[in-house]
């Protein structure tokens, strides 16, 4: 048995080089091979993680979440696995721990800090018995894969009903999340006060209009973004739980977000170098797991004001002194905060949109209706989209019909000529979005094309520097 | 000016489903043609007989079961609305809607406005994939392209199919029709959503519902490049591109 073990764990180590020379970061093949070869080896390796695990689940900021938090255990001194590149499924995760498994079967680590695909969440949790389990949000994303919102939910809170005893962080302000409360015994609630959004906007997509407990509908007093904010049902009882941690008077200053949270009885300044509101609620919800973990809040706060994003979470490059950022897309939701960042932007820019349709896209990419790029139809120093990737000829057609006129819109199918249209632009800034497996493609020719100087905002402090991870 | 009826927005906003409004309402717009939307909710009034072109799309089950039981309560002006010639594009979920009846796997008949002649099984495995069909515009064969995703399995009775399958599923993947067509009334299980990237089609709609007013039906043809071009990469991946 323990042979197999070992025997999965070099196989997977070689598919991990394999994977490295020809450039797929983030694979998920070396978990691929070492469970084909041992199909034990996920609990085996997670079983001698010394402290707990923590899994990361949600629609959105997954990734971003999940690194803030192995990065504050980390500089609180612990040992920590983690799969930062964002292979999410069950391959994935077992990749994460292939990699820090010696040749003998064994891992030295403190803590496990896990993102946790909400499809695999049901597999994954038995398999790793988390300490901790953090749900960010749920919105609508790649439907074909999932079936509807309410079925992945479904499952999530059955899983977690099975295990009454894990620690829940949950964003009080989304009443998806919320309802998954009565499924532990210890619940921590984390939140954005009403009335103190940094970007306030209305949206068409959102999810939850009805009570998921009585199916009235439910009542905002305040709105966030999406179905995100201070919501009450007219039925029952269902209302936004008071959070135990909490964000209010949040400002932005340049590329740099300040709030001040408060917990308990205290309250202690953030400062993030990053934009938008989901960012803050990602912030928020690591910062809750640093509290339940027990680390120090001022560590905690620390380490996230020096977080760097991953890939393509809005990583800022320079093109021959221009700015060029690079977002990842993938749902309405998200979307609709990239084109809030474009949007935000000083100045004329030029916009490049690459569309996949691949398995890890899914397939279904009629949620393109559902963002509301009506708001780019009439924002004049937007001089050009390029748009690409496999469906980019159906992206040309969204912005036509947002109100977009014709002659700023072209479809370009080759990526290379995409990009290098879009970054020669007359724009004194480009930003590049793009869905999930178009995006490593894409940071890849950006990044041949760019310097690796970080990126100094015009108006103020640092972006993410461009660290090579290879 | 044609009015446009936005069936229960709040409930049924699956898979894009406002782009077929959002779609239809460009187009006339490009040429000129006066156009309002009028969204309407659970027990809100409408008079089926004054608006040109209803919409009804498909929802979670939940959201469907609540659209259903409103709509019931105006079958028979629906019903009198179609047969003067309303124009209705119901998909997926208000497709079926529209049937006699769907049973579940359980066994479970839920029954459907009986508008039209069919009914639907539910199926052991979603239908999901890229769809292409052939379907006949005022005697112009016309591709369509789209994506489809249903557990139901549609069954026509004494109704025509909306089309002919080239590639896909369609109405149960067995028979080769997909959707229904009675006079004016269109049903499907493409979205994706279907009108944008298959503009003949929406402009088909936009003539019916000006005919039906007795206006002047020709449209100012426009640019659609980008249209067909959307359309011929799902037709050209599925090898049914002509």
């Amino acid at each position: 048995m323990r042979l197999g073990l070992c025997a999965a764990i070099l196989a997977g180590k070689v598919a991990a080089s394999l994977a490295r020379v020809c450039g797929w970061r983030g694979s998920s093949l070396p978990g691929v091979v070492a469970l084909r070869l041992c199909p034990g080896v996920l609990p085996k390796l997670v079983s001698q993680v010394r402290t707990g695990v923590i899994i990361v689940t949600g629609t959105n900021g997954k990734t971003t979440t999940s690194n803030m938090i192995a990065r504050m255990l980390a500089a609180a001194g612990f040992r920590v696995i983690n799969n930062r590149e964002g292979a999410n499924l069950i391959t994935g995760v077992t990749a994460a721990f292939v990699r820090a498994a010696s040749l003998s079967g064994r891992i030295a680590c403190d803590y496990a800090v896990l993102e946790v695909d909400e499809a695999s969440f049901p597999r994954v949790v038995p398999q790793t018995n988390p300490e901790v389990v953090v749900v960010t949000n749920f919105f609508r994303d790649q439907l074909d894969r999932y079936g509807e919102l309410d079925t992945t939910i479904s499952f999530i809170r059955r899983t977690l009903a099975e295990r009454p005893h894990v620690s829940l962080v949950l964003n009080a302000d989304d009443p998806l999340v919320t309802q998954l409360a009565r499924c532990a015994r210890d619940v921590i609630f984390y939140g954005v006060a009403p009335r103190s959004t940094v970007v306030p906007r209305g949206s068409t997509s959102r999810e939850a209009r009805f009570c998921p407990f009585c199916g009235h509908p439910l009542e905002y007093t305040h709105y966030h973004y999406s179905q995100l904010g201070a919501y009450q049902c007219t039925g029952c009882g269902f209302a936004r739980p008071r959070p135990h941690v909490e964000a209010a008077a949040t400002a932005v200053a340049g590329q740099v977000m300040r709030s001040r949270v408060r917990w308990e009885d205290k309250v202690i300044s953030v400062v993030l170098p990053t934009q938008g509101v989901y960012n803050l609620y990602n912030a928020l919800a690591a910062f809750t797991a640093g509290m339940v973990l027990g680390i120090d809040p001022a560590t905690a706060a620390a380490s996230l004001s020096s977080y760097t994003p991953a890939t393509g979470r809005l990583e800022g490059f320079l093109y021959h002194g221009k700015p060029v950022y690079l977002n990842l897309v993938k749902n309405p939701a998200g979307f609709n905060e990239s084109l809030n960042l474009v949007l935000a932007g000083r100045g004329s820019r030029d916009v490049f949109i690459a569309i996949n349709d691949n398995d890890a896209d899914g397939h279904d990419i009629s949620w393109l209706w559902d963002v509301d790029f009506e708001v780019l139809a009439g924002v004049k120093d937007i001089l050009s989209f390029v748009c690409s990737g496999k469906r980019g000829e159906e992206m040309a057609v969204r912005l036509k019909y947002a109100g977009v006129p014709l002659r700023k819109i072209t479809a370009v199918r080759n990526l290379r000529a995409a990009i290098d249209r879009t970054l020669n632009g007359r724009g004194e800034a480009a930003y590049f979005l793009a869905t999930y497996t178009a995006l490593w493609p894409v940071e890849k020719l950006l990044r041949r094309r760019v310097s690796r100087t970080a990126l100094q905002d015009p108006h103020s402090s640092r972006v993410s520097s461009t660290v090579d991870r290879r | 000016m044609l009015t446009v009826c936005h069936l229960y927005p709040d409930l049924l906003n699956l898979y894009g489903d406002r782009g077929n409004i959002i779609a239809f309402v460009r187009r006339c717009q490009w040429r000129g043609i006066p156009v309002e939307v009028r969204e309407v909710g659970i027990g809100q009034p409408v008079d089926f007989g004054a608006v040109d072109f209803v919409f009804l799309g498909g929802g979670s089950d939940r959201e469907q079961t609540l659209m259903a039981e409103d709509l019931a309560r105006r079958k028979e002006e629906l019903r009198a609305a179609i047969e003067g010639g309303l124009v209705v594009l119901a998909i997926c979920g208000g497709y079926q809607l529209l049937g006699k009846y769907y049973r579940t796997l359980q066994g479970e008949t839920i029954p459907g406005l009986g508008l039209l002649d069919f009914y639907t099984q539910a199926g052991e495995k979603r239908l999901i994939g890229d769809i292409a069909i052939e379907v006949e515009l005022a005697g112009r064969t016309v591709r369509l392209a789209g994506f489809e995703n249903h557990a139901g399995q549609t069954f026509l009775g004494d109704v025509r199919p909306f089309g002919r399958v080239l590639a896909g599923y369609g109405n149960n993947g067995r028979d080769g029709t997909e959707g229904a067509r009675y006079k004016n009334v269109f049903c499907s299980y493409l979205h994706g959503p279907l009108l944008p990237k298959n503009a003949a089609f929406t402009d088909y709609l936009i003539a019916c519902a000006l005919a039906r007013r007795g206006q002047e039906s020709f449209l100012r043809p426009l640019d659609d490049t980008f249209e067909e071009r959307a359309c011929a990469v799902i037709l050209r991946r599925l090898r049914v591109a002509r």
